[in-house]
């Protein structure tokens, strides 16, 4: 493990079919492997909205997203299958049986347009800032090109995002307090997100997976967001919050760490529904899967 | 379910470069499913599907001893060191 330690320290790149101690191993995979249930988690969320999303021109970018979602979410499971732990299909059934993990952020139920503009936006961010720490300096090379794909698509959701709020918040009363509700559902989950502080010994950072602390992260995310929903006139529901005159920083009120351990279990507010349509699509296309293994077709 | 490495080319300068992989079920899906998984904004405008299995990877011990084969570079150094002690004798004989 010193050597191993020692290469990752100078920089070394570790390759699928290289030699690593089964910590690294175990500890890479689940990283990637959460990561791609959210992607797919995040697919089936955001196919949810298709029907319901307003004007043709968003209509059709949230199918293109849809697909992005689903695409990231297979490409991952690629790199997570290549580790020789788990197959993709195995990683796909543990899902859908409540296995698995997949950030907390999909254990909620979208219930407003409202809501999916602060998931395009807000939600969108905070996943992202985390993905880029990742891609900084990520040992594991396989996951690191994949995420220059994702990194470079998930940019084009954050700016759609974007876009969105601005409609919003430009629109009429009702629009207005429509997204200052989603802004109180879903500013803490948001920044739950980041997770609690990072252990002194956590083993994703010493091995260059993570390339920064989760506190930094959620800090970065809380100056960015906080002055700009405030200069925008919506609120910020931390009856905590602060601006320090010293430091010339926002600070954040206690977090409540209850609500993510509950979605660590997978029995947040909306986990139980969430895993059970997934599930039930999964069994009700098993057909399809059968057939593409079956027919003439899968012998081309 | 096959597994397939997909490779993109993205103008006449550029050489084929790996993206990543995928499963399908069938080749004709595999071209489908890379189109779509990795080629959706132009990424690239050639792309080449290849089953894994058909794809040779010997490991890093095999391409090892042709990292330490110095007669197979030429730095100069050598060339340049004679070149300079030959114009100087040169400059002194003449």
């Amino acid at each position: 493990m010193d050597d191993f330690e020692a290469f990752l320290n100078q920089g070394g790149i570790v390759e699928p079919d290289d030699a690593m101690p089964d910590e690294y191993r175990i500890a890479v995979f689940r990283f990637i492997e959460l990561h791609a249930n959210s992607e797919q988690m995040g697919g089936l969320t955001e196919r949810d909205w298709i029907p319901r999303t307003p004007g043709l021109r968003h209509k059709m970018a949230v199918i293109a997203k849809t697909q992005d979602e689903f695409g990231h979410a297979h490409l991952l499971y690629m790199v997570a299958a290549d580790m020789a732990i788990k197959t993709r299909q195995e990683m796909i059934e543990d899902l859908y049986a409540g296995k698995s993990r997949f950030h907390n952020v999909f254990h909620y139920r979208a219930k407003t347009w409202g809501h999916q503009v602060a998931i395009a936006f807000l939600v969108d961010a905070a996943a992202l800032a985390s993905q880029q720490a990742v891609f900084k300096n990520c040992s594991y090379g396989p996951y690191r090109r994949i995420l220059k794909r994702i990194i470079a698509e998930e940019g084009f959701h954050m700016r759609l995002g974007e876009d969105r709020m601005m409609r919003i918040a430009q629109g009429t009363r009702m629009q207005r307090d429509m997204f200052q509700q989603a802004i109180d559902d879903w500013w803490w989950p948001a920044l739950q997100l980041f997770g609690p502080d990072s252990k002194p010994n956590d083993m994703l950072l010493r091995w260059h997976i993570k390339s920064e602390r989760n506190e930094i992260l959620r800090d970065r995310w809380v100056q960015k967001f906080v002055p700009m929903l405030q200069s925008y006139g919506f609120t910020i529901p931390d009856p905590g919050l602060r601006f320090d005159e010293d430091t010339d920083r926002w600070v954040a009120g206690p977090i409540d760490w209850e609500p993510l351990k509950k979605t660590f279990a997978n029995v947040g507010p909306d986990s139980a529904r969430r895993i059970g349509e997934a599930s039930a699509h999964w069994e009700e296309s098993a057909w399809v899967r059968h057939a593409l293994e079956t027919t003439e077709l899968a012998k081309t | 379910m096959t597994t397939f490495e997909v490779f993109l080319k993205k103008d006449g300068r550029d050489e084929f470069r790996h993206v990543g992989a995928l499963e399908a079920a069938n080749d004709e899906l595999a071209l489908v499913s890379a189109r779509e998984c990795y080629v959706r904004r132009a990424e690239g405008d050639l792309l080449w599907v290849v089953r894994r299995d058909n794809i040779l990877h010997p490991d890093r011990d095999f391409t090892a001893p042709n990292a330490t084969k110095p007669h197979r570079h030429h730095s100069g150094e050598a060339v340049a060191a004679r070149r300079k002690a030959l114009r100087e004798s040169t400059q002194t004989n003449g």
